[in-house]
């Protein structure tokens, strides 16, 4: 955010605590004082008045980055993102652009409770208009913030607050841009592929995956990055190949994110398969607040290794 | 004079034909050696050629007729005939008689149901058949649900093996499904295709034996009734199933067998074979127990000629053969094929294990000649790799004698005084004693259970 704000000075950061207490998480740590209150500044607990105060800046021209202390709490302004964000560019036919990053933690975060841990990527991802990010390493999120800031329409980043304390190596370069809507490959193989994005990824799919592979199994592993648009080229191309699929996400199963996935690619993928795609997903309840139950709740390295055997029949 | 063309007789057992597909139409022209139809024996389809060049004046058995070897199909006007003329003439119900084809001369010389009626002329081995026919690459003959009927005749496979079979020209119903409720995965049917390659009778532990243990996990894995409880399924015989009944039962019912078992040692040739198969490496050549035992069959059969020989009753003669044409029975999905290594006495191993190797798919896909089907002297059928330890094989006329071999295992057998572990294989002859004497069975297990002792004997 730094180096962008360096690059273009209507860029600006806004949110609760992002200033003074230099972000609930510490995300924004020392901006205020490189920045100054113009660029750097605290809001009002509304996300709807400051949300919908970004997509007025954006539409003005400048280049908000809005951080929500977690997307739970966007669910008070939807107005705002679907309404206007998404939509104020087509209704002025193009006369006004949104260039506007919403950013903060999604998912389950350890112990928030049901009201605090929702998973919203379909809410926003089915919206045309938003583009919807989800990285799921440092090098990623630098890589995609940068250009989620540089994008000329409204982004939802989705970050999770159990995923700031991770480090990766990260290219210096303020130059560094990775680009929206195209997958990452991580490992190429020829048996399955998994799916997956996010938290999910880092949490339990590549640990899964290692293992598969070491006992064997050629798993071919895509970190998505974007949800919209969906890189259904890349997806096509690789469940072609493998002949299986299996997604992983802690979005729930019914109307979530995998079920999405799938039937994006259902139809060109059909006759090359050889078992079902299969999405592993957190259970259809609300989220415990008891770290045991929410551990058992979400996808596991366990149910993703089972997912996976049971598509390629071992 | 106008010319006939007729059914042809294909093989050995056919008696009828089908006619599956006409090339030509009533009006058009047809040069000597061009396909005209589709005929399906009892064996497989095949392409007709006509012998005659002129104007098919009419046809006289539509698609889908049968007809009985040398009946008319349909009649070809010479350049100086009236294709109208002729038709006339033969809607009128008077077809004269065409010159005869040599097709229709075999047909005529023979009652090709009655095995005794085998003229020698035809059953040389060495003499191809007349090229009658080329084999046709069309889809194997539709095989009768094989335990898929317990679906409504529907048959579950994952889009892939659809597309795999679809690709390699197999047939899903012959493909055993390993997947849940019995589905048919990609698996199925690369095992199924790399089957046909393992599966050949005489490869006994071919390099592919792992993918035949695959398969029969994988048939183990299944579970699911192929037949549920309470219904049952009606299945026509194929033709193929057909001709097999037939020939069994007239050469169980007609050849009074009898059989003879020997145990062969055969740990120095198990040491043999590994150190050769270890300097042939590099070349990719592998071979297998059961290419050694053919080799020592066919010399064995060289030294005992009267087991080298087919047997005609109606003349009552026995002809024997100065070289091994060996038959190797092959196990397909719904029935056998015996295709038949020529001159088989005067290969090397590695020669067999090429020619039978490519014989033995090319059965599997159905797609053998004619020529490849027939003319053995003498078959091996080998179960050895099923984990059969022995059993007794049928003869096929006018063949005398057929070799069954079992599995190659660990036996504790006695060696002085001391039980000890050697690797032993039975095999058992079933011989027609019309033709053949115990005696005379018991030289030829003999000299072939030398040969397989001490393999070294095969270079003398």
């Amino acid at each position: 955010m730094t180096e962008e704000m360096e690059r273009d000075e209507n860029v600006f950061l806004m949110g609760e605590e992002v200033a003074q207490y230099n972000g609930a998480y510490k995300v924004s740590e020392g901006m205020l004082a490189k920045f100054g209150p113009r660029r750097v500044f605290d809001t009002p607990i509304s996300e709807a008045a400051f949300s919908g105060l970004g997509v007025g800046a954006a539409t003005m021209g400048l280049r908000p980055i809005i951080e929500f202390m977690s997307w739970s709490f966007t669910l008070v302004c939807l107005d705002q993102i679907v309404n206007n964000a998404a939509n104020v560019r087509y209704m002025s036919g193009g006369q006004y652009k949104v260039p506007i990053v919403f950013r903060g933690g999604n998912g389950i975060a350890h112990q928030l409770g049901a009201t605090h841990s929702h998973r919203v990527e379909t809410i926003y991802a089915r919206i045309p208009g938003l583009i919807v990010v989800s990285p799921s390493t440092a090098y990623d999120a630098k890589g995609l913030l940068k250009s989620s800031i540089r994008c000329n329409d409204p982004v939802i980043f989705l970050e999770s607050e159990k995923m700031l304390n991770e480090t990766s190596e990260v290219p210096d370069d303020p130059e560094f841009l990775l680009p929206l809507g195209v997958a990452n490959v991580e490992r190429e193989g020829s048996e399955v592929t998994v799916v997956s994005y996010g938290r999910t990824m880092q949490r339990v799919t590549r640990a899964a995956v290692k293992s598969l592979v070491d006992e064997g199994v050629d798993v071919e592993l895509i970190d998505l990055r974007t949800l919209r648009p969906l890189d259904t080229a890349t997806l096509v191309q690789s469940i072609q190949k493998t002949g299986r699929c299996v997604i992983v996400d802690e979005d729930y199963g019914y109307c979530g994110m995998g079920q999405a996935i799938m039937a994006s690619v259902y139809k060109r993928v059909f006759d090359y398969l050889d078992a079902p795609i299969a999405h592993v997903h957190s259970d259809e309840i609300p989220v415990p607040f008891n770290h045991y139950l929410e551990e058992a709740m979400m996808p596991s390295e366990e149910r993703v290794i089972a997912a996976v055997k049971d598509v390629c029949y071992r | 004079m106008p010319s006939e063309i007729t059914m042809p007789q294909l093989s050995d057992t056919m008696t009828e034909g089908t006619v599956v597909k006409w090339y030509k139409k009533e009006g058009e022209k047809v040069k000597s050696g061009e396909k005209v139809a589709d005929v399906e024996t009892d064996k497989a389809v095949m392409e007709m050629e006509s012998f005659d060049s002129g104007t098919i004046a009419v046809i006289l058995a539509p698609e889908g007729s049968k007809v009985p070897v040398g009946g008319s199909i349909a009649v070809v006007a010479s350049a100086k005939e009236d294709p109208g003329e002729v038709k006339k003439r033969y809607a009128s119900g008077a077809p004269k008689k065409a010159p005869a084809t040599s097709a229709q001369i075999k047909a005529e010389i023979r009652d090709p149901l009655s095995i005794e009626a085998e003229p020698a002329s035809l059953g040389d081995p060495h003499k191809k058949e007349p090229a009658t026919a080329s084999v046709a690459t069309i889809a194997p003959p539709k095989a009768g649900g094989n335990g898929h009927g317990s679906n409504g005749g529907r048959i579950f496979a994952s889009p892939l093996a659809r597309r795999i079979a679809e690709e390699n020209g197999l047939e899903l119903a012959s493909i055993t499904g390993s997947g849940p409720g019995g589905r048919i995965i990609q698996r199925d049917v690369l095992g199924f295709k790399r089957g046909a390659r393992s599966g050949a009778a005489i490869s006994g532990s071919s390099p592919e034996g792992d993918s035949q243990r695959t398969k029969a996990a994988a048939d183990l894995r299944s579970f699911a009734p192929k037949v549920a409880s309470g219904e049952k399924t009606v299945t026509a015989m194929t033709k193929m199933r057909q001709t097999i009944a037939n020939r069994l039962q007239q050469s169980m019912q007609t050849l009074p067998h009898f059989y003879e078992t020997v145990d062969i040692d055969i740990e120095s040739l198990v040491g043999l074979r590994e150190r050769v198969n270890k300097s042939l490496e590099k070349s990719g050549v592998r071979l297998s127990v059961g290419d050694f035992v053919a080799k020592a069959v066919a010399m064995t059969l060289l030294k005992h000629p009267s087991l080298n020989s087919h047997y005609n009753g109606q003349t009552a003669e026995v002809t024997s053969y100065g070289d091994v044409n060996l038959g190797m029975a092959v196990a397909l999905e719904n029935g056998l094929i015996v295709p038949v290594l020529r001159n088989i006495d005067k290969m090397g191993l590695a020669e067999i294990r090429a020619r039978s190797a490519d014989l033995v798919d090319r059965a599997r896909a159905q797609k053998l000649k004619q020529d490849e089907m027939t003319g053995a002297t003498f078959t091996v059928s080998n179960l050895g790799t099923h984990g059969i330890r022995q059993f007794t094989a049928i003869i096929n006329p006018p063949e005398v004698a057929i070799l069954a071999v079992g599995a190659a295992e660990k036996r504790a057998v006695v060696r002085g005084d001391a039980i000890v572990a050697r690797t032993i294989m039975s095999v058992t002859l079933s011989s027609d004693h019309r033709v053949v004497d115990g005696a005379a069975a018991a030289d030829f297990l003999k000299t072939l259970r030398a040969l397989l002792e001490e393999p070294g004997m095969m270079l003398v």
